[in-house]
């Protein structure tokens, strides 16, 4: 065994193997730590929310189906017009949200809706000097009760409601994973370090794990963006695939970002390489 | 001198080619850990991709094109057969107020621009029920003034048909015995919500129907 170790190739094999290695838990630090604070934290999709035309698109959505229902109940597209307030959309898809986050059950609160579709119904038979005893009771809760739904549906985040769980679990399992491939990580370097006679090599084989890492990293958005798979994805509600998009377009640039760190940090190991190299030789 | 030489070459070129080999190996690595599981993960994947990307337009497709051509039959070839929300006719009651434009589907689309012939029914000239919808506050509004043997008359691009209405019933929207979609004699049924020009939503339908007085029979449809 002594004598394997002193054979200087099975050595280099060895530290080629670890570096390898090494390559392998920092690109699964830097995902999943990405993952963490994105897909898994509630302020990056509210971000994303608020920096798309998610709301406005939405708004423009609600009011286009609840037109639909009007004309089904004597209420033309006017009536319509100023029902949905984007404030009170936001509101409640941001509690939907925190809901999500919080592993709480996902329902959607339509109170100020249902209150602000009761006040305009009034406003609109006084103006319209329709008498309320002529209006049935039952029809009006009818149309209520089914604009409500079309109301919760759209608030809803497609998807949210079958993947909650699932996220929930990945999400303290992303922790995990990051914790312990950190603690791998340093290991690792700290042997290479520590057990290498040249400090020089033990910074070539970092070099090496960062730029592989990087590569890697980078290769990932690149395959998706070059193979148009995301131009294709097909939602049926313009706001929900902006929402899709622009979650994945914001994953994509985050890798781009650790790529590019990574592939940085592997610059300043080769140039850190170079100048222990000359002190070793001189 | 020359070993030298060659040993920082190869050092230089390790500095490319080992990042490569560890990127190569990490990307084989995934590909195997996945490849068990494409059959499953490609059905789920295809869920949410089209052929092409999606064209959120609120607008329509347009196949009518105005005939006067008056034959008794229609070769099944020489037909058009409407997609889902595509426009493929028109259709009218003189003096009724009702002029719509008909597509084939009752969703969203058809009934914002139109009329819609249910999916599950049929097209005029199919000789079997032909069921369409509309809404009671906007294209089908006219239907409150309809009265016995007035004439629908509904235009494609394979030819004008013309129905006769013979009655109007109120009826339940799940009522079953509203339309019979497995009737072999071509009739036309209109429904449209009720009661009209009034607030709110009810279960109520508004039906009239219509038997085929001319309009060419689509042949050929199961050669």
């Amino acid at each position: 065994m002594k004598k394997l170790f002193k054979n200087e190739k099975f050595v280099r094999f060895l530290y080629g193997v670890l570096a390898f290695v090494l390559s392998a838990l920092i690109v699964i630090f830097s995902l999943t730590t990405m993952l963490k604070v994105t897909v898994f934290n509630s302020s990056f999709l509210n971000d994303v929310l608020n920096n798309s035309a998610y709301y406005t698109d939405l708004c423009d959505e609600i009011t286009d189906d609840l037109v639909d229902i009007g004309n089904a109940s004597g209420l033309n597209k006017s009536f319509f017009s100023d029902l949905i307030d984007e404030f009170m959309v936001r509101e409640d898809i941001q509690s939907y949200i925190e809901s999500f986050y919080n592993g709480e059950k996902l329902v959607v609160n339509t109170d100020n809706f249902q209150r602000s579709l009761r006040d305009a119904i009034e406003n609109y038979e006084k103006k319209k000097g329709i008498d309320p005893q002529t209006v049935s009771e039952e029809s009006i809760n009818y149309f209520v009760v089914e604009a409500t739904k079309i109301y919760s549906k759209s608030i809803e985040i497609t998807y949210f409601n079958m993947i909650q769980k699932d996220a929930m679990k990945w999400s303290s399992k992303m922790l995990i994973y990051a914790l312990i491939s950190i603690v791998a990580i340093v290991l690792i370097m700290c042997f290479i370090f520590f057990t290498n006679k040249w400090k020089h090599l033990a910074v070539k084989y970092f070099y090496y794990a960062t730029a592989s890492a990087g590569l890697f990293v980078f290769l990932i958005p690149t395959v998706l963006n070059v193979s148009g798979i995301l131009q294709k994805i097909a939602i049926l509600s313009r706001s929900l695939n902006d929402l899709y998009t622009s979650c994945v377009n914001s994953l994509l640039m985050n890798m781009y970002v650790i790529s590019a760190v990574l592939i940085g940090l592997s610059v300043v190991f080769v140039i850190i390489h170079k100048h222990l190299r000359k002190l070793a030789t001189a | 001198m020359m070993n030298n030489k060659k040993s920082k070459k190869i050092k230089h070129v390790s500095l490319i080619v080992v990042p490569l080999l560890f990127c190569f190996i990490m990307c084989v690595g995934i590909a195997g850990v996945l490849a068990p599981q494409l059959p499953k993960l490609i059905p789920i994947v295809n869920m949410f991709m089209s052929d092409k990307q999606v064209d959120y337009s609120t607008g329509y497709e347009n196949i009518f094109v105005p005939t006067t051509s008056s034959g008794d039959t229609v070769n099944a070839e020489d037909v058009e057969f409407p997609r889902i929300d595509k426009q493929f006719g028109e259709l009218s009651i003189k003096g009724r107020k009702v002029s719509a434009k008909l597509f084939f589907g009752d969703g969203a689309v058809p009934l914002r621009n139109g009329v819609g012939v249910y999916a599950g029914s049929f097209i005029p000239g199919y000789g079997k029920t032909v069921l369409i919808a509309g809404h009671n506050n906007t294209y089908f509004n006219g239907l409150k003034n309809v009265k016995k043997n007035d004439i629908v008359e509904i235009n494609t691009s394979y030819g004008n048909y013309q129905y006769e209405i013979t009655t109007t019933k109120i009826l339940s929207a799940d009522d079953s015995s509203a339309y019979d979609l497995t009737k072999k004699e071509e009739n036309l049924v209109m429904y449209t919500c009720y009661p009209f020009d009034e607030l709110g939503l009810t279960e109520k339908r508004f039906f009239v129907y219509a038997k085929k007085i001319s309009g060419p029979e689509i042949v050929g449809l199961y050669e």
